[in-house]
């Protein structure tokens, strides 16, 4: 069941096949999801393991990325012109998003993390005129390597310290009670090290200036789907090979979804920059994704799902008007009302969404998260903390929405729209995404049970 | 004490004092040659694991390409102590405090374990020949295998598009 396979047929493509291969791979995991048997079977000894889980999963990452080259595809050429090697780097983060989505051995977890991080740092590099894309992709590549070094560190110390002498993260058999030494250390740097990749404080210095200076095509993709697998990857290993000692190392989780939370939503009130600003927005959502980890219940994975689609949609949404702006402050936005009234107006989709306003998945997506983490019964204090967190984050969303609405545009300089009808149409069609979300989050968390 | 305890004690130092000569070389080219020296007392250490195939590897593949490599990259740039930037104290002190917290915390946990196995394996166990880790290679692990292949595709994309020339008329871009 090597869904990550097909991705490389899909090499040196225009937009067009790279879409037609999206959609005949979403097909077929949709098919295998409902009917429950694959369309190709290979065996990979148990390593890779799909559930309906993990195939929800991975179909909520086809389907965003299928969103995002419809809504981008075209804006590739602006970064340079090897359109065709941008659009194989991302397919092998699709690639890697299906290894982790679905790995059931540490090996594999490192295999796709790097899959997924090593054409990152090339796709940030990517503006190859552009100064602060170069130092955001040393950047990333510098921290990058040094936190995959920690999790091989750790990797090596699970290793050694279980008793069955495996990789194997089902097999591991832990057990519940006091952990041995290397065990603990293993578990604390892979802890360091995925927090990293989600960016979670305190690791998550490297966020702003490698969103900020990547070309915004790819900052829109790095901030979605990578995350988000990225996030799914974290939970999968430590509900499958933590579980059971979740006691011991929950008050470590709860201390860094709470510095997550606070330095996200504070430090993305003082950003000047819209691009900036939704990276530290960025920090802040992952501080309500690590609720999933914290709280690691049914409930928790339903949200996780819910949160990962409803998350990318709204992100992606932004970052395509993003894309089209001329100036990435938040003056650049003053009077979009008059100018682009749909635009305006899925914007504010997308930042209601993104703050948790009901009616929208943002606020379903929350809801959840909030209710796992309440279901969980440990440490009250992280879900209080996290609706103020959320409230702080309205402070900066509507800061937007009001200088679309409420100022004038005082310079003469109008931007030139290059926006096709279709480009518009699409929008809409994700703003209604994350409406009928929103009202029925049963559509996708129904696939979760299938 | 018997002569592979002296050979794997002989080795230990090496290895630790050599990897401690690269971090305190003034000179970048004799860290380089200080990590050489590293490269060969683990490759020793492997050999008395009886793992032939890994020892080999990893002084063709560490010790001579990636080394070579190095020195190259080190003697090209042509660094000498005027161009290097002015290194901040506090950084320094607090470089070493998050350095020695990590330390710390791995040898207080390792303090307190108390599984030893034995230090050299001679004569017996056969994993690390070829024959044996080709077998495992294809057949225990050929899908994490296969899958490396993609990722050593993707460097080898990102490298090419990293360092092919941008023609001229795509300039502001």
């Amino acid at each position: 069941m090597m869904l990550g396979g097909a991705f490389i047929k899909d090499r040196r493509t225009p937009v067009y096949l790279g879409i037609g291969g999206l959609l005949a791979i979403l097909a077929a995991c949709a098919v295998e999801l409902k009917t429950g048997r694959p369309l190709l079977v290979i065996d990979v000894k148990d390593m890779l393991h799909a559930n309906s889980f993990n195939l929800t999963f991975i179909m909520v990452a086809l389907g965003c990325t299928l969103l995002y080259f419809l809504l981008n595809g075209r804006d590739f050429e602006k970064v340079g012109p090897h359109v065709s090697e941008y659009f194989a780097l991302i397919f092998f983060i699709l690639c890697g998003v299906s290894i982790v989505a679905t790995f059931n051995t540490l090996l594999m977890l490192f295999l796709g993390i790097e899959i997924i991080s090593i054409p990152l740092y090339i796709l940030t590099g990517s503006d190859k005129r552009n100064l602060k894309s170069n130092e955001a992709a040393l950047k990333y590549f510098l921290m990058g390597s040094f936190s995959t070094g920690i999790m091989l560190l750790g990797i090596a110390f699970m290793y050694g310290g279980n008793v069955m002498g495996t990789f194997f993260i089902n097999n591991m058999n832990l057990g519940s009670g006091p952990m041995p030494a290397l065990i603990g250390v293993g578990l604390v740097l892979l802890m360091v090290s995925m927090s990293f990749k989600v960016s979670a404080a305190p690791f998550h210095f490297w966020t702003p200036d490698v969103y900020d200076g990547a070309p915004t095509v790819f900052t829109s993709f790095m901030a979605s789907i990578v995350k988000v697998a990225s996030f799914f990857a974290f939970v999968r290993l430590f509900e499958s090979a933590f579980g059971t000692l979740q006691s011991q190392w929950q008050t470590l989780v709860a201390v860094i979804t709470a510095a997550t939370l606070i330095i996200g939503n504070l430090t993305a009130v003082f950003q000047q920059s819209v691009k900036r600003m939704l990276a530290y927005s960025s920090i802040a959502q992952a501080g309500f994704m690590l609720l999933a980890l914290f709280a690691l219940n049914d409930t928790a994975k339903e949200g996780l799902v819910l949160y990962a689609a409803a998350y990318s949609l709204a992100t992606i949404g932004l970052f395509a008007v993003l894309v089209k702006m001329k100036d990435y402050t938040v003056d650049g936005f003053n009077g979009l009302s008059k100018q682009q009234p749909l635009l305006a107006l899925t914007v504010t989709i997308f930042l209601l969404s993104l703050t948790g306003i009901p009616l929208t998945a943002g606020f379903q997506a929350k809801f959840y998260m909030l209710w796992a983490a309440i279901q969980n019964g440990h440490h009250f204090w992280l879900v209080i903390l996290a609706v103020l967190c959320a409230a702080i984050s309205a402070y900066y969303y509507f800061r937007i929405i009001q200088a679309m609405y409420f100022r004038e545009n005082s310079e003469t300089v109008m931007n030139e729209w290059d926006i096709t009808p279709s480009f518009k149409y699409l929008l809409l069609i994700t703003a209604v995404l994350i409406i009928v979300l929103g009202i029925f989050p049963n559509l996708v968390i129904d696939w979760l049970h299938y | 004490m018997s002569i592979t305890e002296i050979l794997f004690w002989f080795l230990t130092a090496m290895a630790l004092g050599s990897a401690i000569m690269v971090i305190t070389s003034r000179s970048p080219v004799h860290s380089v040659l200080w990590l050489i020296v590293t490269f060969f007392a683990i490759s020793g250490h492997y050999i008395m694991m009886n793992a032939q195939f890994l020892a080999i590897v990893n002084i063709i593949v560490y010790a001579g390409a990636i080394m070579v490599l190095f020195l190259f990259v080190v003697m090209l740039m042509n660094l000498n102590a005027e161009s290097e930037p002015q290194k901040n104290r506090m950084l320094q002190f607090a470089g070493l405090l998050a350095g020695g917290c990590l330390f710390l915390v791995i040898l207080a946990s390792l303090m307190k374990a108390t599984e030893t196995s034995s230090m050299v394996q001679l004569g017996s166990g056969n994993e690390g020949l070829i024959k044996n880790l080709g077998k495992a290679l294809f057949n225990d692990y050929v899908i994490p295998f296969e899958i490396s292949s993609v990722l050593f595709l993707s460097a080898m994309i990102g490298a090419v598009l990293i360092g092919k020339k941008e023609k001229a008329e795509h300039d502001g871009n």
